[in-house]
């Protein structure tokens, strides 16, 4: 299965601004089931780009734009492939919350298990718990972590609008209302409190059919968690859904703070407007150059030619030897 | 191409003699140290039994020959040439800030070649040590493996940096300018309360101390054979230096949050000291991941910052949003390798009270080697045995929440009321791992030129690490002294002052 993904993210700004610096956490991730087979970004105006993997896996990408500029905008294209997804078993045994141990946990585990800025404990949510009655995993891991995704997917009404991008997640919990970003650190909070080391995943959802609350033409957010015998495991709990070859991955995170897609700042006194524009589409695969690209003219015979004077080519060749 | 620091190189003192000493005036009994108590603390210039040590016998001869109005007249000079040349320091009141001159003591505090070859060895142990464990927990996370320290310690530590994880720093030098408090003990043994492993300041101190105490006492000076300590910011310069790949036309600027930082003058000392830039964040910028500075004639690229701001404000992008302080895209023109920054960020996570516990055991086991300079005893709440320990001794005991400074979540033990102490061991057992404990520490004192007579007052060390491809260490110090009498508070915001220290020769 292929992707064709569009996400163009447009900032508009009420006065000239100037020395404006981003991050972007856009490219699909490579690994498992998921290949990136072509990614491409652009600026207007337009930047040198760099770019670095950060500590996660995650590639970043930034730039900066000394001039005036009253208008920004990126635009990152990308074809994934996702491949084959080997089905999970319907439960574990009870055995498994056992092997949570100091053996099988890594480092990258250990930092997915305290409290981050979005995904924490607090008396909001601690209530939450006892009415959708999470305070404790029933069954094993795996069971426990799909109960948990249905009492948060029961529990909420997807709303836009009624939380915002930095809104902590007893806003949703009061409202009983919010998006896939208020839903993943809710099950990410209560995931850790089980002891399960549980991650924030920024991502792309192919939209099909009318069951899926969350929005056609944005990005999307959902959540893994590590089963020692499984590895990490994805829910979505906004679609009460486990995620396969319909989510696209782009970054991991602690919460939502490590991985937005846009993180920047610039100078000058304005306001700014942003508008995010987000398509993804199945695609025929990509043809790859190598299959067809045919041979004009062969190569020819051995005699060499030389680029330079021939005379010049044996003076260099005189050099001094140590 | 060192400069002389201070304008006025004139004695105070006039002509200075060495007085050879005769009968010595005795503490407590005769002038100048008429009120002087030596109790059950170390005292750095007399003896138990009232009789100067002998690193201090010539300044005692020296003291015993000058009236009090003679040292008050001395006292002066050096505050006065301290306010002519602006040594201030910053006190942070509700809303506004006031500059005040560190308050600067005649009397020098002496530590011997001894003495300070084993300081100088024990603490370049453990910068070695703990530049190992900030390398370790930035990449392989060995330590952390074999349990030595908890996880939960360092992934718990606000001052955690993973944006460092995996990146390789220059000499695997993290901390490149360290200030380590110490004390001595009882028995007359220095030990370290603290390490500061952020952005340490006071070595302007030290040096301007050093340049006003000189002039009290000349002759004194002259014959104790002290080592000098005014190359300072050219061991700093060329500690900088060795940060950047490539070793001409190196670059430096001194980054400092601005002139309302309490710090402000040393930051502009520093730099005038060295010839290198002094800039605030906005005088940056990052431009195709290089840092330049603005300056009349355009961008000038710099190539090592000496940051004087904490790791949260150094760059919005990535840390703090807010920060105004900071440059945008500092870190990343740092990880790309095109600026070097020191100390390197997420140092902090190696000098807060839980780690600070376990620094024996670290020197142990990176160096496998004993600690030459001992901790402070500390029992951690989070070991079983410990805690016992401190439930059982809350009265004598004080307790520290690790996240926490500047006296708060803190138990004094021996001045809590007997409700206060039970409430505080339920704290202390909901939530042991956040909690550690020492003995009330009796700094050692030394003579203080206070209201006009010279009495005693306690006071710490702090000397100044350098460590970049190599590790220097000037013989010198700032001695904070706590002026209130029976004060334990050496800190210079709440009414600390501060002394010059002489390292002998012998």
């Amino acid at each position: 299965m292929f992707y064709s993904i569009r996400h163009i993210t447009q900032f508009r700004y009420s006065a000239p601004v100037r020395e404006s610096v981003m991050e972007i956490r856009m490219q699909p991730r490579s690994e498992g089931p998921q290949t990136l087979r072509s990614f491409q970004i652009s600026t207007n105006p337009r930047a040198q780009l760099y770019a670095y993997t950060d500590h996660l896996g995650n590639a970043v990408y930034h730039f900066n734009l000394l001039r005036e500029h009253e208008e920004l905008r990126i635009d990152a294209q990308a074809v994934v492939e996702i491949g084959l997804i080997s089905p999970l078993p319907e439960r574990l045994d009870d055995l498994e919350w056992g092997r949570y141990n100091n053996f099988n946990l890594h480092d990258d585990h250990f930092d997915m298990m305290g409290a981050s800025k979005f995904a924490r404990m607090s008396p909001e949510l601690a209530a939450f718990m006892r009415i959708a009655e999470l305070e404790k995993p029933q069954g094993d891991p795996l069971t426990a972590l799909v109960k948990l995704m249905r009492g948060i997917y029961d529990s909420f009404e997807y709303e836009s609008g009624i939380t915002e991008v930095h809104s902590p997640i007893e806003h949703a919990l009061g409202e009983r209302r919010g998006v896939c970003q208020d839903f993943a650190h809710i099950m990410i909070a209560i995931a850790r409190s089980w002891g399960i080391p549980t991650r924030y995943v920024s991502g792309y959802l192919y939209h099909k059919g009318a069951r899926d609350r969350s929005r056609a033409d944005a990005t999307h957010a959902w959540v893994e968690a590590w089963l020692p015998s499984l590895g990490w495991v994805g829910f979505d709990p906004t679609n009460n859904i486990m995620p396969r070859e319909r989510h696209v991955r782009a970054a991991v995170g602690r919460d939502y703070a490590d991985v937005p897609p846009t993180r920047g700042t610039f100078k000058g006194v304005a306001d700014s407007e942003l508008s995010i524009a987000v398509s993804l589409e199945p695609t025929a695969a990509p043809v790859r150059h190598e299959d067809f690209l045919k041979v004009a003219r062969p190569m020819s015979s051995a005699t060499p030619t030389y680029s330079m004077p021939e005379r010049l080519y044996h003076h260099q060749q005189q050099q001094q030897q140590q | 191409m060192q400069q002389e620091a201070f304008a006025n190189t004139e004695d105070f003192g006039g002509p200075d003699i060495v007085a050879v000493s005769g009968n010595n005036a005795r503490p407590g009994i005769d002038p100048p140290y008429a009120r002087y108590e030596l109790g059950k603390p170390y005292d750095e210039m007399f003896a138990p039994d009232g009789r100067p040590r002998l690193p201090y016998a010539a300044l005692d001869a020296r003291l015993s020959t000058l009236s009090l109005e003679e040292l008050n007249r001395r006292q002066q000079a050096c505050e006065q040439s301290f306010l002519h040349q602006g040594i201030t320091f910053t006190v942070y009141s509700d809303n506004q800030a006031t500059e005040r001159i560190i308050p600067t003591d005649l009397l020098p505090r002496i530590v011997t070649a001894k003495e300070w070859d084993r300081i100088e060895r024990g603490l370049t142990q453990r910068i070695l040590a703990l530049n190992l464990f900030l390398r370790d927990i930035y990449s392989d996370g060995r330590v952390l493996k074999d349990g030595v320290v908890p996880r939960t310690m360092i992934y718990g530590s606000k001052h955690y940096r993973r944006e460092m994880r995996g990146l390789p720093v220059p000499h695997g030098a993290y901390v490149n300018i360290c200030g380590s408090d110490l004390v001595r003990n009882e028995a007359g043994d220095f030990v370290v309360l603290e390490d500061n492993l952020r952005v340490p300041s006071g070595v302007s101190y030290m040096l301007a101390n050093r340049d006003v105490v000189r002039r009290a006492f000349p002759a004194v000076f002259r014959t104790m054979g002290v080592r000098p300590i005014e190359h300072y910011p050219l061991e700093l310069l060329a500690t900088l230096r060795s940060l950047a790949p490539f070793h001409e036309d190196v670059s430096i600027a001194i980054l400092t949050p601005g002139v309302f930082n309490s710090a402000y003058f040393e930051h502009a000392f520093l730099a005038r000291q060295m010839g290198v830039e002094l800039v605030e964040g906005r005088d940056l910028l990052v431009n195709d991941n290089v840092v330049y500075t603005r300056t009349t004639s355009g961008l000038k690229r710099i190539d090592v910052i000496y940051r004087r701001i904490d790791d949260d404000f150094v760059d919005p992008l990535i840390f703090r949003e807010d920060s105004s302080l900071g440059v945008p895209g500092l870190f990343n023109a740092y990880r790309a390798g095109n600026v070097m920054i020191a100390n390197a960020l997420g140092t902090g996570v190696a000098d807060d009270k839980a780690v600070y516990a376990y620094v024996p055991r670290l020197i142990r086991y990176y160096l496998a080697e004993e600690p030459i300079l001992e901790n402070v005893e500390t029992f951690l709440c989070r070991e079983e045995k410990s805690l016992k320990h401190v439930l059982a001794n809350l009265d004598k005991l004080v307790v520290k929440a690790v996240g926490e400074s500047g006296g708060y979540g803190m138990l004094v033990g021996p001045h809590a009321s007997q409700a206060e102490r039970e409430d505080f061991a339920r704290k202390l057992k909901a939530d042991p791992d956040n909690y550690i404990a020492q003995p009330t520490i009796q700094l050692s004192t030394a003579p203080t030129f206070v209201g006009g007579g010279v009495e005693a007052r306690h006071v710490d060390l702090r000397p100044f690490i350098l460590h970049g491809s190599e590790t220097k260490i000037v013989p010198g110090a700032l001695t904070r002294v706590a002026l209130k009498r029976g004060s334990l508070v050496v800190n210079s915001s709440q009414g600390g002052g501060s002394k010059d220290t002489w390292v002998l020769n012998q």
